[in-house]
């Protein structure tokens, strides 16, 4: 497992002069590289819509036009639970974008695939990958690193954390900050302070775990996992371990954690809105990532929310999760394109407190912790704590199916009542199958 | 391709009409190469649309179906492996179950619904123009629409939930539970078809001359026996029409439970169409997503050749 | 249905009153029992219509409330308002509504003519086609998708309005539909006019077109939701925003921020008014239909 943790000992001083040579090194990039071409190039960027993100990027296609005049830069913007099929026919079809957006768990498979172009080294003005590796946090690149050479650059590698509902807290006579839950059995045992039943309907969850895709099921389910000392997959990405000792206690406590806090029949969040039920205050508690915080403001709940560390089963050894987007280059278009769409990569990502003011992203560089922006960041603090425990998503060629297989198991045990174990044995035999394809 | 010329044509000029007498016979022969020139012609823009971006794409999907074939890599020849293997798949074997279940239960309902419906507004009726449009209106609804408006009626302490306490009932999970999350998807396919295919059927209706149920009236049938010997048999096109299309509609859902559930819980929504989606460009297996969909196609070319082979015999000669 | 009526009814009429009164009592009964019938019907088919029209003027402190508001208060026109400023919804309205009525129209002529030819003229392999145009439902377009945007993409109409329409422009539901249809056609109508010299298009234009007229308006209507409803396949080969539909606009909509769910019930409010605008429009051409059937024999 890759982990990246951010030394808390490194002084601020230290850490904002490296900032300043990261994009010192970026401005100095921005002076044409040799390779760089002289005509006119038009390259294609798509990217998932999300309201901040979105504009932001449209912000930086305006700023790179007047440092690279010969370049045209077309967006296209699509839907979070489109662009994965948009861009799988794309692919197929020799169509796809220059640059592309993905969740990070999908880039072993394009890697796999082969429709991935390497990160130019000389664009970036580096001499080797490590180079590279060297400006990002350790493990910040690891979910686009293959075979020794960089594939593609998260714009995002959140955290978790668990964001609480100060109004909920209070009006059970509790303190968002000394009552927060520390640990699972904390969850479990303030599930019925905070949860609301009227008759037979749950009208306010004290926390839940997320239902609406298999996706973020496994997302929660891995660092549970990994609380309890296992893993789901060897590091190879050959062997599944989803039926082991370890997986089998994570379910349990998960369908635990559920009956106490949670109601599974009652959820409004979609995968292009996972926040949707915090946000509309039926839920107390909730674990996402800093992006969320410009939704949350924007919603009913203002500033009336508090961030603390992602619930565990030891707090002596935490474990957490990276939740994460890279852009990514399209191996099939022509070297002029490639070039120049490294070069746009490079551009947008120069400066990372403004991806955090703009679009509540945290990228994996090294010292934004110590920027002013992240300084009035609310809760930052607790977002590096867990981004410093925290893992990507497994990586595997079948991230798919695997995160399917799970899913399903978790909601045969949630809703059906199937046993933990036999429900994993038959996730494990489901992924052993696709395994030894 | 797996069609071949429908047998009931074959008897048809025996049974056709032979009103021309037979002097008029030699003329009428030229005539009539002529009309099927002209039938011919007329049928052509619809070949040619059809043959370019239905056939073409169709034949390849067949052809992707014996391969192994990722999207990115050239398709590779593998023969039957994909149906081997899919035959022994439980995960595969349950989502036809689960597109079985749909489309019996969202099919059988729909036809004396929509019938039913249809005959009531066939008559005369107070506000009837009214009743018919709000009848008809789920038919408009837009699916993205109608997803999301479902799923927002659907939730624990919505709308449909309140009504239910009205009548003593409790709230059902609908979508969030694997064993009604099904029910809640058949509940709206039902609801969007059966004015659908009342449409269809009152058209079919008023299809039917009125002095036929005159001429009953005066033989002193009631309502009953007009329904079942004048009704039903000159609605008979209209029927096959109605229970072909509705499992074919039924068959290929996909953009409900796709909004609506995404499969889940526990896979107990995961249609034939949604698994085939998800292996083609989740797992990005399209050999293995083709060779699902040509299962798919057998199972309902089957069946609807059945269905139009039992409700053409001997009546064409119109 | 009337059957539960029917039987009481005249059982419970005295045996001596004039048979003319007693069917007209049961008529009576019958058309009321049909009446109440709809009338329950009809409130199941508007209940979404009106939650979702509800919906969208509720405030979102009064979304989730228990018990549930059934009219909206205060109302909150404010909605639509933000709705239609957060994505560039007036050009996704016109770029549907072009694809859809273009498409529409193609397949009312395409359709019918096909469907003509499938019942009133002889030929060789007239079965045959009618099978493989039936067959063409068939598959899922998730499979035949790459394919055919293989096809598209050598035509090069990606990112336009020819990629959007002419793959639609007649589909075997139609087909299917007038074919059934015009089963129903007298023979002799058509023999007659030929006998009266009138040629074969005048025909098919003047007598066979005007008799279709209930089927050519549920054909209308549906193929325009079809093309309305397009999602899968404008997601696939646009990329171009100013060619964006309108289903791709509200699922953009839909993933932009958290779901505003006033806004969003609006937009879907919104999405759904030109359908039943052409349902109303149709709507006098299907009772014209009707009144017309007199004439059928």
């Amino acid at each position: 497992m890759n982990h990246w943790k951010i030394s808390r000992t490194v002084s601020s001083l230290v850490a904002a002069a490296m900032l300043t040579l990261f994009t010192g090194g970026a401005a100095t990039a921005a002076d044409t590289p040799a390779n760089f071409p002289k005509g006119n190039v038009t390259i294609e960027i798509w990217w998932h819509e999300y309201g901040p993100f979105t504009a932001y990027v449209k912000e930086l296609i305006q700023a790179y036009k007047s440092v690279r005049p010969n370049v045209t830069v077309n967006p296209v913007v699509t839907s979070s639970g489109d662009i994965n099929q948009k861009l799988t026919v794309a692919l197929a079809t020799g169509t796809g974008p220059d640059i592309m957006d993905q969740d990070a768990s999908f880039y072993e498979l394009y890697y796999a695939k082969g429709v991935l172009e390497p990160l130019n080294l000389e664009v970036f003005g580096a001499k080797s990958y490590d180079e590279v590796l060297a400006r990002y946090t350790p493990g910040g690149l690891a979910a686009g690193t293959f075979g020794g050479k960089i594939y593609a650059l998260p714009y995002q590698g959140n955290s978790m954390s668990l964001f609480l509902s100060n109004k909920a807290f209070e009006a059970a006579g509790l303190s968002p900050v000394k009552d927060a839950p520390r640990t699972w059995n904390d969850m479990i045992a303030l599930g019925p302070k905070l949860k609301k039943v009227q008759g037979n309907r749950t009208v306010q969850k004290a926390f839940d775990f997320p239902y609406h895709s298999p996706r973020w099921e496994m997302q929660m389910f891995q660092p549970l996992v990994e609380q309890f000392g296992g893993k789901l997959l060897s590091d190879d990405g050959k062997t599944a371990y989803l039926n082991s000792p370890e997986a089998v206690k994570a379910l349990t406590l998960w369908r635990d954690v559920t009956k106490a806090t949670g109601d599974p029949k009652t959820t409004m969040n979609t995968p292009s809105n996972p926040n949707q039920d915090f946000i509309d205050g039926r839920t107390a508690m909730w674990v996402t990532g800093p992006w969320a915080t410009s939704q949350i403001r924007q919603s009913q709940l203002k500033d009336g929310f508090t961030v603390v560390s992602y619930p565990q089963v030891d707090p002596a050894k935490p474990h957490t999760i990276v939740y994460g987007w890279m852009w990514g280059v399209n191996k099939a278009k022509p070297e002029a394109n490639k070039i120049v769409a490294w070069d746009f990569i490079r551009f947008m990502l120069s400066k990372p407190e403004e991806w955090l003011a703009k679009a509540a992203f945290v990228q994996p560089v090294k010292g934004v912790s110590e920027t002013p922006v992240a300084k009035s960041f609310p809760f930052f603090d607790v977002h590096m704590r867990d981004v410093a425990t925290a893992s990507w998503y497994i990586r595997s060629e079948f991230t798919n199916e695997i995160g399917q297989a799970v899913g399903r198991a978790i909601e045969r045990t949630v809703y059906d009542g199937v046993d933990p174990k036999a429900s994993l044995d038959q996730a494990q035999a489901e992924i052993d199958k696709v395994l030894k394809k | 391709m797996p069609v071949a010329p429908l047998p009931t044509q074959a008897p048809r000029p025996a049974t056709a009409p032979a009103a021309p007498s037979a002097g008029r016979r030699r003329l009428r022969l030229s005539l009539s190469a002529k009309q099927a020139a002209f039938g011919i012609a007329i049928l052509l823009p619809t070949l040619a649309v059809l043959a370019i971006f239905r056939f073409l794409p169709m034949i390849e999907a067949f052809y992707l179906s014996l391969t192994a074939y990722d999207l990115v890599h050239p398709p590779k020849f593998v023969g039957l492996a994909n149906f081997v293997s899919l035959a022994q798949d439980p995960l595969f074997l349950k989502s036809a179950r689960v597109s079985l279940t749909y489309v019996l239960f969202s099919v059988v309902p729909v036809l004396p619904l929509s019938l039913g419906l249809a005959v009531l507004f066939n008559r005369s009726l107070f506000i009837k123009n009214v009743l018919r449009s709000a009848v008809f209106m789920p038919v408009v609804m837009p699916a993205v629409v109608m997803a999301v408006v479902w799923t927002f009626m659907y939730q624990q302490d919505g709308v449909i939930n309140t009504l239910l306490g009205w009548l003593g009932i409790d709230p059902i999970p609908w979508l969030r539970s694997s064993s009604s999350a099904l029910w809640a998807v058949i509940l709206i396919g039902i609801w969007r078809a059966t004015p659908y295919y009342m449409v269809i059927f009152l058209a079919g209706l008023q299809a039917i001359p009125a002095d036929y149920y005159d001429a009953a009236e005066i033989d002193g049938a009631g309502d009953w026996a007009k329904f079942w010997h004048i009704t039903l048999p000159l609605l008979k096109p209209t029927t096959l029409l109605v229970i072909v299309m509705n499992v074919i509609v039924a068959m290929k859902v996909f953009a409900v439970p796709l909004i609506m559930t995404g499969g889940g819980p526990a896979d107990s929504t995961r249609v034939l169409p949604l698994f085939i989606y998800q292996t083609a460009f989740e797992f990005f297996d399209m050999g293995r997503a083709a060779a699902m969909s040509v299962f798919l196609f057998v199972g309902v070319m089957l069946f609807s050749f059945i269905q139009v082979r039992m409700f053409t015999r001997g009546d064409e000669q119109r | 249905m009337s059957p539960g009526a029917a039987p009481t009814a005249s059982r419970r009429v005295p045996a001596p009153p004039p048979r003319g009164w007693a069917r007209r009592a049961k008529r009576h009964r019958t058309v009321i029992a049909a009446f109440c019938t709809l009338v329950g019907v009809a409130c199941i088919t508007l209940l979404p219509f009106y939650w979702m029209f509800s919906s969208s003027l509720r405030t979102m402190e009064n979304m989730f409330s228990i018990p549930i508001q059934w009219i909206p208060d205060p109302l909150n026109w404010q909605s639509y308002v933000l709705a239609w400023q957060a994505q560039d919804f007036t050009r996704y309205f016109l770029n549907s509504g072009f694809v859809a009525v273009a498409i529409t129209l193609s397949n009312l002529l395409l359709c019918s003519l096909a469907g003509y030819s499938l019942t009133k003229f002889h030929f060789r392999g007239r079965g045959l086609m009618f099978i493989l145009i039936l067959s063409t439902m068939m598959l899922p377009l998730e499979v035949t998708m790459v394919p055919l945007f293989l096809i598209i993409k050598q035509l090069d109409w990606a990112n336009s309005y020819q990629g959007l329409i002419v793959p639609f422009l007649v589909d075997g539901f139609g087909v299917f539909l007038m074919r059934q249809y015009m089963l129903s056609i007298p023979k002799d109508l058509i023999d007659s006019a030929r006998i009266d010299g009138a040629s074969e298009l005048r025909i098919f234009w003047m007598i066979v077109l005007p008799l279709c007229k209930p089927a050519l308006v549920a054909l209308a209507v549906f193929t325009f939701r079809e093309a309305w409803d397009m999602y899968i396949w404008p997601l696939i080969i646009i990329t171009k925003d100013s060619l964006r539909t309108l289903p791709l606009g509200i699922s953009l909509f839909m993933s932009s921020y958290g779901t505003s769910w006033d806004q969003l019930m609006a937009i879907a409010v919104l999405g759904t008014l030109p359908m039943i605008l052409l349902f109303f429009f149709l709507q006098r051409a299907f009772i014209q239909g009707i009144a017309a059937t007199g004439l059928k024999e």
